[in-house]
């Protein structure tokens, strides 16, 4: 067993309670101890992370402490946001007289030595598992589900932490196939759900899902799968009438399942197609 | 007597040392009325913050259970200016949007600690607010059970939480909706309501003295 | 830790010597008449010259300790000049006096029986919640396990208050305490339950079954926040800062409201009210005998003198309850409550060799009663066998370290956080080591007689929580005083919103004040003396921690 330092943001324990349960039920297969942070706090996600407000930063670095405490070297998270959030501040600090005024200003804390590798879970399957490892544990294949994977922004902006090439990702997709799935065709994939302007200007937001949705339907997709909490809600309940009806998974569920957890949304949708009739929304599995 | 000097709100006092803070503000001659309560750690009206000489710090404490030191700058904060929205229990469901609905700005936390280390109790203040931005009331319970309200993360707090209001909701909603309720306590009312112990009571409250002593030897006491 | 001075170490060895002996064996208790004579030779109350009987007022006659007589024999704090009564400043149905437990479920309930919010006021001298109502740590007693019953509690409450208690108010304590349960989990209150929602009791001194309740070791304050938060809900006007220095009444002598004084601005304000419930607590801060207290800062009897000054009988105020274990070292800590709780949960008193000396739950007057004989000098009857401290106190030991022993690593922490959180502030950690404790004054036992329904007698006036007296009779049991407040403000508030409904107009006035000043010149009370206290006087050499003048 690899022991793993794990973040899990607080989506992870509420609305996305599915994705964690699949991925961590994925990850003992694959030979990892997952140990999580003990007390640690929101990523920061919902802050400014302006390049000179160092406050914004204290959140997403103590969490990096914590992982330095546990003596590991890497952590890793499932969602996109906490991703992003944590890598940049990882790399904020990483300018000495910075990392020096936050170690400073946090002095209930160890000083953060820096150091610490942000690992997202795409990127861990794809350069330390491997897609034939994978492909070789599944026990239940996806059997030709067509799948649209959606990045959308956080995992592949900014350019400095993307999962893969912010043009042309591939890695989502290789996971997809590895798991028995048939990506498809999908041209808005890495385009903006919309994110917070879902609070404020909802129709914004509406206007992007509903377009976002047309391009995964147009590439014949049974269904959408991600691994952000905030684009899983606006693709699932941001949608206009007109809008097509196709479910919202986190990509945790359909790794999940091939592994051999349960997971009845995906039993469902196989159960359900082809021939049958439309699959309804299902809004994700909460 | 051994002396030290403390200068409450930054007038110099000499007071015996081993004194609490409120008991040197007395002993210094101010009759309290704010700033002081049930002088034994559970009320919170006595919130205090202060300084020591040399050190940067702004420790914040309960005058009532905090020794004084030589050297210390001592002021009161008896009061917090918080708001507490309106509600009603029976109203609320125990979901973990409850909290962030009724008071949005728990999302303005930027995991600071400022409030843990204000905290006179010791308690994980902000693993608190955490806990409730993600949803978690039971924690949140749990987390600031020994909270008594004084104020001082509130004061402290960049985001400008309202905290101790937070914690209060989430321990009604955790006591209410999340513990399973004691079945013998529904029983026994409904026994009473049925006047299952009228009868013997009734004798009881009619036995002489002696009698009642009488009764009270002969009872069976629980191992 | 071992930061005890070296020979209060060396009786710490000693305690542990006797440890493992002491955890096989089964104390025994104290037989009745043994009772009846610890308590003649050593409890403070039998000491004849700590009281006097009182020279003026409806309980003309009974002895009461100095302290409460100097305030009972004494001119009002008002002055008639400054303040117009027949111009009130607010009207109300019901008016609270005092905003702890008692008066907070008193106006919950005067709401719920159908008085608006508005209609309401709780006036208060401290914040709303300061109380000794928030500083309860052990537990609420009720009887609401299979086998016990209310039957079983009403012999327990008799016998601890050896048999002087009202039994028609002893009979609603234990009837209602069910109830009263209940509702507190409806309105959230976490009490210590076993996964399935069954209550963990525990004994407490004097009971025979396991009937305590609580909620760790912050019971009063989690029971009290909550119901505080409640009224909050509800809208319930809260005036604080603003005590009662004088009730009013009318032409038939009914209480028709009272005089507040606004601590801050000194200005008075005149609430009219149809109903008034007397809420106002006990006396701990009167330091009778020159005990310390573990009570909140206003325990200053104000209620007594408002209620005896208006024609309200009295009773068993000869009895003031010292609970057994407050702390006496550290210096800082002197008097401060450790909750029965901690005997409860099996620890034992100690003498200075380490033997144990009275079984760790007698009700409260015996275990205090226990503890002085341990500590007087043999010259005196006693056996000489306390604890000195440095700086001249005394105590026998808790032994504390047998709670873990007994119930498990993490026990103390867990059940008794603010006592650790307490002693560890001065480096002691009551897991590893005993703590040193002596009485300190406690519990007003007696207080202003009511019926069942929390009526004084006196048209309009009700009275609630530790104000009123004779369901304790002269001795509270632990986890009594919680109850009483909830089962009494509840009735007290129901019968108050009855009588409001029904109350005619009145016209307020101080007559009976008058007429007490009247009884007071006649009987030569120096016109010094004022009263009610409002705050106890601390400035100065005073505030030097109160060393208790022993046998």
């Amino acid at each position: 067993m690899k022991r793993l330092a794990y973040f899990p943001g607080c989506a992870m324990k509420d609305q996305a309670r599915a994705d964690e349960a699949g991925t961590l039920h994925a990850l003992a297969l694959l030979g990892y101890e997952i140990a999580e942070i003990p007390r640690w706090n929101c990523c920061g996600t919902v802050y400014s992370l302006a390049q000179d407000d160092l406050m914004r930063h204290v959140g997403p670095v103590r969490n990096l402490v914590r992982v330095q405490g546990m003596g590991e070297r890497r952590v890793l998270t499932l969602c996109a946001m906490c991703y992003g959030t944590l890598a940049r501040s990882a790399r904020f600090v990483q300018d000495p007289e910075r990392l020096q005024r936050i170690n400073a200003f946090m002095d209930t804390e160890d000083d953060f030595r820096g150091g610490i590798e942000v690992v997202h879970l795409l990127t861990l399957l794809r350069d330390e598992v491997g897609y034939e490892k994978l492909a070789a544990r599944v026990k239940r294949s996806l059997d030709g589900l067509r799948i649209a994977t959606y990045y959308g922004c956080v995992l592949l902006r900014p350019r400095e932490f993307a999962v893969d090439d912010p043009d042309r990702p591939e890695v989502m997709e290789r996971v997809v196939e590895a798991l028995g799935g048939t990506p498809v065709a999908f041209p808005e994939r890495t385009e903006c759900c919309g994110a917070y302007l879902t609070v404020g200007r909802k129709d914004i937001v509406e206007e992007r899902v509903e377009r976002i949705l047309r391009s995964a339907r147009g590439g014949g997709a049974d269904v959408v799968v991600t691994t952000c909490p905030l684009c899983q809600f606006n693709l699932a309940e941001r949608r206009l009438p007109q809008a097509p009806s196709v479910p919202v998974l986190y990509l945790g569920q359909v790794l999940g399942w091939a592994l051999g957890a349960e997971e009845p949304a995906i039993a469902d949708l196989l159960a359900g197609r082809p021939g049958a009739s439309e699959p309804v929304c299902s809004g994700g599995a909460r | 007597m051994n002396e030290v000097t403390v200068f409450i709100m930054g007038k110099g006092y000499r007071v015996p040392a081993g004194l609490t803070i409120m008991k040197a503000m007395e002993y210094a001659g101010y009759r309290l009325t704010r700033g002081c309560g049930c002088r034994g750690g559970y009320c919170g009206a006595c919130a205090t913050v202060y300084r020591l000489k040399g050190d940067y710090r702004l420790y914040a404490d309960l005058a009532c259970q905090t020794p004084v030191q030589d050297g210390m700058y001592i002021a009161q904060l008896p009061f917090t200016p918080a708001e507490r929205p309106p509600y009603v229990l029976d109203e609320l469901k125990p979901e973990g949007a409850t909290l962030l609905a009724l008071f949005p700005e728990l999302a303005r936390c930027v995991a600071c600690n400022t409030c843990t280390k204000a905290c006179p109790q010791k308690l994980e203040v902000m693993d608190a607010v955490q806990a409730s931005l993600r949803g978690d009331i039971r924690q949140v319970a749990e987390l600031t059970f020994d909270c008594v309200s004084c104020g001082l993360c509130t004061m402290r707090c960049p985001a400008e939480i309202s905290h101790h209001h937070v914690w209060q909701l989430a321990r009604r909603l955790n006591g209410a909706y999340l513990t399973p309720r004691a079945e013998h306590v529904q029983a026994r009312v409904a026994e009473i309501a049925a006047g299952k112990f009228n009868g013997e009571l009734d004798r009881l409250v009619r036995m002489t003295r002696d009698e009642l002593v009488a009764a009270y030897k002969a009872r069976q006491i629980e191992a | 830790m071992g930061t005890y001075p070296k020979e209060m170490q060396e009786s710490i060895e000693r305690v542990e010597a006797t440890r493992p002996a002491r955890l096989a064996a089964q104390p025994a208790r104290l037989t009745l008449p043994e009772q009846e004579a610890l308590l003649q030779g050593f409890h403070p109350d039998h000491r004849a010259e700590g009281k006097r009987k009182l020279r003026v007022g409806p309980s003309w006659g009974d002895p009461v300790p100095h302290e409460l007589a100097d305030l009972l024999e004494a001119y009002p704090l008002l002055d008639p000049g400054a303040v117009d009564v027949t111009k009130p400043d607010c009207d109300v149905d019901v008016l609270v006096v005092g905003g702890g437990g008692a008066g907070t479920v008193a106006a919950l309930w005067a709401h719920r029986s159908g008085i608006p919010a508005e209609r309401i006021l709780i006036a208060t001298k401290l914040r709303h919640g300061d109380s000794n109502s928030i500083m309860a740590q052990g537990g609420i007693q009720a009887a609401d396990k299979p086998h016990d019953s209310p039957a079983i509690h009403y012999l327990d409450v008799l016998g601890g208050g050896h048999f002087t208690n009202d039994p028609r108010l002893v009979r609603a304590l234990v009837e209602d305490a069910p109830e009263i349960i209940r509702w507190h989990e409806d309105l959230g209150v976490m009490y210590d339950k076993a996964p399935d929602g069954t209550m963990s009791t525990i004994h407490g001194g004097g009971t025979s079954r396991k009937r305590m309740h609580s909620a760790k070791d912050y019971t009063g304050l989690e029971i009290l926040r909550v119901l505080r938060d409640e009224a909050r809900s509800r809208g319930i006007p809260v005036l604080e800062f603003s005590p009662a220095v004088e009730l009013l009444t009318d032409a038939h002598n009914q209480v028709v409201g009272a005089v507040l004084w606004n601590l801050e601005t000194s200005e008075y304000t005149v609430v009219k009210a149809k109903a008034t419930v007397l809420a106002t607590g006990g006396w701990g801060r009167l330091h009778i005998q020159g005990f310390p207290t573990t009570n909140h800062y206003g325990a200053t009897a104000d209620g007594l003198v408002l209620a005896y000054r208006a024609g309200a009988k009295l009773r068993d105020l000869d009895a003031v309850q010292y609970h057994p274990t407050g702390a006496a070292y550290p210096d800082q800590l002197v008097g401060l409550l450790i909750t029965e709780k901690v005997r409860g949960l099996d620890a034992q008193p100690l003498n200075r060799l380490g033997e144990l000396f009275v079984h760790p739950l007698e009700p409260r007057d015996v275990e205090s009663a226990a503890f002085i004989r341990e500590c007087a000098p043999p010259e005196k009857g006693g056996r000489g066998l306390g604890v000195t401290t440095p700086t001249g106190m005394i105590g026998v030991w808790l032994d504390t370290p047998m709670v873990d022993m007994i119930h498990g690593k993490g026990t103390f922490q867990r059940a008794l956080s603010s006592i650790y959180r307490m002693y560890v502030r001065f480096d002691i950690d009551p897991t590893k080591e005993p703590i040193l404790v002596y009485p300190t004054l406690h519990y007003q036992n007696g207080g202003v007689v009511i019926d069942e329904h929390g009526w004084t007698g006196i048209a309009g006036l009700y009275a609630a929580g530790e104000v009123e007296g004779g369901v304790h009779g002269k001795n509270r049991l632990m986890g009594n005083s919680l109850l009483d407040y909830n089962v009494f403000g509840r009735r007290a508030g129901i019968a108050a919103a009855g009588w409001a409904k029904k109350a005619a107009p009145a016209s307020p006035t101080l007559a009976h004040v008058e007429r007490y000043v009247g009884e007071l010149k006649a009987a030569g009370v120096p016109p010094t003396r004022r009263a009610p206290l409002l705050l106890p006087e601390y400035r100065g050499e005073r505030a030097l921690a109160r060393m208790v003048d022993l046998l």
